[in-house]
């Protein structure tokens, strides 16, 4: 039992760091994409606007699409919601509301993230360095998350926050780049790269298929497989695991749906993700994602 | 070698005679400072420093959305009482602490005091700290400040004073915890070689008196705090944590048939007591202020139904407000028919016009106070002031003489203390916590001492300046 | 005489409220001058009720869960009699209402109307002549969180403002005063049914004073709740989660039955 504030709190807590990682990864790789010729890159670098929703900011801000104004815009811009300096300050002040529930070292790493941060973009760091450093101090905080946090509700909400972010970013990441090359089983070998890299899947895919990337192998990486830690099918097991630990009949509902995405993620083949296509596939996907927070919300988050 | 400045002339020093001689309990320390290489203490207030930060012990900085917040400055060398003093105003404090909850519970029922013409009503129910909604109300015991602040002086003439009553939310007990874990953690030779009372048992008492002012046989109790922009935060966090209770804000309780809840992750839980850090007007804006965010609505409907208790009582404000604190000696008279142990200091309220004419006549003399006012705000300190802001309070006595009060400068009593230049006086006071429940009337030995870092100056504020030292009792 | 009354209060949210809370002075109590025949709330969710620290009888009402409106009728008859100073001095002090409060702080320009009464008629009569003369009645220019010293500056106000500047000024001249919320009958419906008075402790009685209508409150004159000012006393006083804009309507029939 917990105070349903201090639950909010936590699963708001590592939800934006994980977000801030996500974004790191998701402008790390149109970054690179940037560097391309320049008939992909300009639809490229502006898919994070159009993954958070910030296009409209964007433009009243900047105009014009360009690829410094973008990352400026979605790493260091204190007046973008949606940018890294704003997801780690909002984290930060998550952890603050709860720091008598959070450990010592935990608060010390999210609090340091973030004045440093605020150093970081202040001195205006290169780009790629500072993604570096961003996915960084997310493991760090994670670490901090596994080696001292004691496993109690808060660890669980900790946890669900984690996992229902990854799965919406890893959806939405997969959904952006499918539409961008079409339904098609492309074989853009330069895009389903990124892709990979940017979920640090790169490796991993050259291993199992020792081949060059596919729209359909990629997918089905991303989707089903339960090894990969930022699969929806990993993120849908890890939900239903700490969904299903917390105390209390409050949560059925969202029990429910948890069980039921994981039951469905575990016993789909990529040949049926491809009869539905995969766009409409990843819409359910995330309309279903979207339900899940809503419930935990209302369950156990908000004011009853 | 450490050399120790003398104390200033007029003032009762702590450690030194004003031949320079140390006092006798302070010996061992003396003996065990002067052992010390300078650079070693200049190591370990570094690393006390770095320890204060690194726990966040801190207070926010209002206005500052950076997040910074700052240290109270911490000094390592302690203020020492010898047991026979502090069992003396021990005595002296519990018998006050009482004589006030006899006149809360009073003048909030049959106004005793009043109808034997010991107060003046006008002083009592024209009080903006009276609080209408309290009259006839019956709390568990009698009790209404379950947690008092007394702020203690030290004179000139080596007596203690009481300066103020505190029965509000009377903070800073989280740093008099951690300024003793800090000079166990940095000198633990220290404590091998004096009996020091302890007082890391706070928490555990607090706790007792809050499950005590209960009717209920298992209550749960909770920390009620403005936030994480308050000021206190930091010691509302500390308190609940050490407790192990839940620290709540306004919006994580509501009311629901006359009685108080909390929204968990597993549904509502009943409150029974409410520890809570908010100021009265602030509590529930269908009552009180209407633009508070801070509060719950309907709270005072299930506090009025008996159904849950507060802690301190609401309408305290109006025992610790400076124009009843003339009073106090009466009302220990009054209630307890003993003498009071504890001096008060001589008070002329300017709303009586020949004690008017006697302030007016001495403002270069006295220190003026708003009757309202807090943390060392709207005061004229004469000796100090000049020719400007002295006819400045004149034009303000005169146009609203009830708003005041005037006391004598009190030459508050001076320490050793860390400073640039090497260790030299420095003013303090005392502000010992008083536990109150149906039970007992009970403190932990010490409190908290803050010292007034700045040359001369007597205001020991930790928003102007001050710091604190870790107070040690002497066991016999 | 008896008279009925239909009171309805309506708020409507531009966006669904998440939860309210709603504390209702809106029961009348029985005293020398009134007796209640009967008496009935009709609100949208259950009620709690109790005395205040004024001895007003009032309820309190949660609504939790959305809501876009909310609707609340107060109504029932009432038997009055004719006002006369009242020497039960009630519940509190007399000398709580020497206080002041946000609403009714003291200021010079009050202070000023305050010492200014020297003409014809009983002390009360004069200032409230001389509020009046200051503030004509004009509803719409104030709003009900605004202080007196406002209202007479701004030299225009509706009753709740008439009264609020009248207490603080009797209790500027050292004499216990409170704000009354009621309703009254009237002939000439020029002002709302929904009202405000005075009333000030002289020679150990409370007398009435209803400054908007410049007389002593009589039998047209039925109590609600008194207190130090308007939020003390008011009917209607909530708070809410969301909603958005609010749109609030307020309508008071008193009527008639026999004289």
């Amino acid at each position: 039992m917990m105070l349903s504030r201090t639950a909010d709190q936590l699963f708001w807590m590592a939800r934006q760091m994980e977000r801030a990682e996500n974004l790191a990864r998701l402008l790390d790789v149109s970054l690179a994409v940037s560097l391309l010729p320049a008939s992909r890159a300009g639809t490229d670098i502006s898919a994070p606007l159009a993954l958070t929703g910030t296009l409209e900011a964007y433009q009243t801000r900047h105009g014009q699409i360009s690829a410094s104004d973008v990352l400026a815009f979605m790493s260091y811009d204190l007046g973008n919601p949606s940018s890294i300096v704003s997801c780690f300050k909002s984290a930060r002040d998550n952890a603050h509301a709860v720091r008598g529930k959070i450990t010592a070292e935990m608060w010390m790493s999210i609090n340091s993230t973030w004045l440093e941060a605020r150093e970081l973009a202040a001195a205006g760091c290169g780009y790629q360095t500072f993604f570096d450093w961003v996915k960084e101090r997310s493991h760090l905080f994670r670490g901090a998350t596994h080696g001292t946090c004691q496993r109690t509700d808060a660890f669980s909400f900790i946890r669900l926050g984690t996992f229902i972010e990854r799965a919406d970013n890893t959806a939405r990441l997969l959904d952006v780049k499918s539409q961008l090359l079409g339904d098609s089983d492309s074989a853009d070998y330069y895009a389903w790269s990124a892709l990979l890299r940017a979920v640090g899947a790169f490796e991993a895919y050259h291993a199992l298929y020792r081949d060059a990337p596919s729209g359909r192998r990629v997918a089905e990486l991303l989707l089903l497989r339960p090894d990969m830690p930022r699969s929806l099918r990993a993120c849908f097991d890890e939900t239903y695991k700490w969904l299903s630990r917390i105390e209390g009949d409050n949560g059925r509902a969202a029990k429910r749906l948890a069980a039921e995405l994981r039951a469905a993620q575990a016993y789909t083949s990529v040949d049926e993700v491809f009869e539905t296509g995969l766009h409409d596939y990843l819409d359910k996907m995330l309309a279903d994602i979207t339900r899940l927070g809503a419930l935990v919300q209302q369950a156990y988050l908000e004011a009853a | 070698m450490h050399a120790l400045t003398l104390p200033e002339p007029g003032h009762h020093d702590e450690m030194l005679l004003s031949s320079g001689a140390v006092r006798s309990h302070y010996q061992h320390f003396a003996n065990w400072l002067q052992a010390q290489p300078p650079e070693m203490l200049a190591r370990k207030r570094e690393e006390a420093n770095q320890l204060f930060h690194r726990v966040g012990i801190t207070f926010a900085v209002y206005g500052d959305d950076s997040g910074a917040e700052r240290l109270i400055p911490f000094d390592t060398i302690p203020r020492v009482i010898p047991a026979a003093e502090w069992r003396q105003l021990e005595a002296g404090l519990a018998q006050r602490v009482r004589a006030l909850n006899a006149f809360l519970d009073d003048i909030y029922h049959d106004h005793q005091i009043i109808k034997a013409g010991r107060i003046p009503a006008e002083q009592v129910f024209a009080n903006a700290q009276y609080q209408p909604l309290m009259q006839g109300i019956s709390l568990p015991d009698g009790i209404w400040a379950h947690i008092t602040g007394v702020d203690l002086i030290r004179h000139a003439d080596g007596s203690y004073y009481v300066l103020e009553d505190n029965l509000r939310v009377p903070s800073g007990v989280s740093y008099m915890l951690e300024n003793r874990k800090m000079m166990m953690r940095l000198f633990p030779e220290l404590f091998a070689r004096h009996a020091i009372a302890p007082v890391d048992h706070y928490p555990t008492l607090l706790l007792a008196t809050l499950r005590q002012a209960s009717r209920q046989e298992n209550p749960t109790v909770v920390v009620l705090t403005p936030g994480q922009h308050n000021s206190a935060y930091f010691e509302h966090a500390f308190l609940a944590q050490q407790m192990g209770v839940e620290l709540v804000e306004g919006r994580d309780l509501f009311v629901r048939d006359d009685h108080v809840y909390m929204r968990t992750t597993a549904g509502h839980k009943r409150i029974d007591v409410i520890y809570r850090r908010i100021d009265d007007a602030f509590l529930d804006p269908l009552a009180f202020r209407p633009d508070s965010m801070l509060g719950v609505p309907g709270l005072m409907h299930a506090y009025r139904q008996g159904n849950v208790v507060l802690t301190n009582a609401i309408g305290t404000g109006v025992a610790d407000d400076k124009s009843i604190y003339p009073y106090v000696p009466e009302m220990i008279r009054f209630y307890l028919g003993e003498e009071p142990i504890l001096h008060n200091v001589e008070t002329f309220q300017c709303r009586n016009p020949s004690e008017l004419d006697h302030v007016l006549a001495n403002l270069d003399k006295l220190v003026v106070k708003e009757v309202h006012g807090a943390g060392g705000y709207g005061m004229l300190v004469g000796p100090a002031a000049s020719r400007a802001e002295i006819e400045d309070f004149r034009a303000r006595l005169l146009a609203t003489p009830a708003n005041y009060i005037a006391q004598p400068t009190l030459c508050l009593s001076s320490c050793p203390t860390f400073v640039e230049s090497g260790i030299a006086p420095r003013h303090i006071d005392l502000r010992p916590f008083v536990l109150s429940s149906g039970r007992e009337t009970t403190m932990v030995a010490g409190g908290l001492t803050r010292v007034a870092l700045k040359e001369g100056s007597l205001v020991v504020n930790s928003s102007q300046g001050g710091g604190t030292k870790d107070t040690w009792v002497l066991e016999d | 005489m008896r008279l009925s009354i239909r009171h309805v209060t309506h708020y409507h949210y531009a966006e669904p409220a998440l939860r309210s809370a709603q504390l209702l002075r809106l029961t009348p109590a029985d005293d020398p001058y009134q007796t209640v025949r009967h008496w009935q709330l009709d609100l949208p969710a259950a009620a709690t009720s109790g005395i205040d620290g004024y001895g007003n009888r009032y309820h309190l009402m949660m609504l939790e869960g959305t809501h876009d409106t909310i609707r609340l009728l107060a109504s029932g008859e009432v038997e009055t009699q004719e006002r006369t100073p009242c020497a039960l001095p009630g519940v509190l002090d007399i000398r709580v209402f020497l206080r002041h409060t946000a609403l009714t702080a003291a200021s010079a320009a009050i202070t000023e109307l305050a010492h200014a009464c020297a003409g014809k008629g009983t002390l009360l009569e004069q200032l409230g002549r001389k509020v009046l003369e200051a503030m004509p009645y004009t509803p719409g220019a104030t709003q009900v969180h605004t202080p007196a010293d406002q209202a007479l500056a701004l030299g225009a106000g509706v009753c709740q403002d008439h009264t609020q500047v009248f207490i603080t000024a009797c209790r500027i001249l050292g004499l216990p005063a409170r704000y009354v919320s009621g309703y009254l009958l009237n002939e000439n419906e020029e002002h709302a049914a929904s009202h405000a008075w005075a009333e000030v402790w002289l020679d150990h009685a409370w007398h009435g004073f209803d400054v908007s209508n410049a007389r002593a409150p009589d039998a047209h004159h039925l109590k609600l709740a008194c207190g130090l000012d308007y939020l003390d006393a008011c009917p209607v006083r909530g708070v809410r989660l969301g909603g958005g804009q609010e749109v609030h309507t307020t309508r008071a029939d008193v009527q008639l039955i026999e004289n």
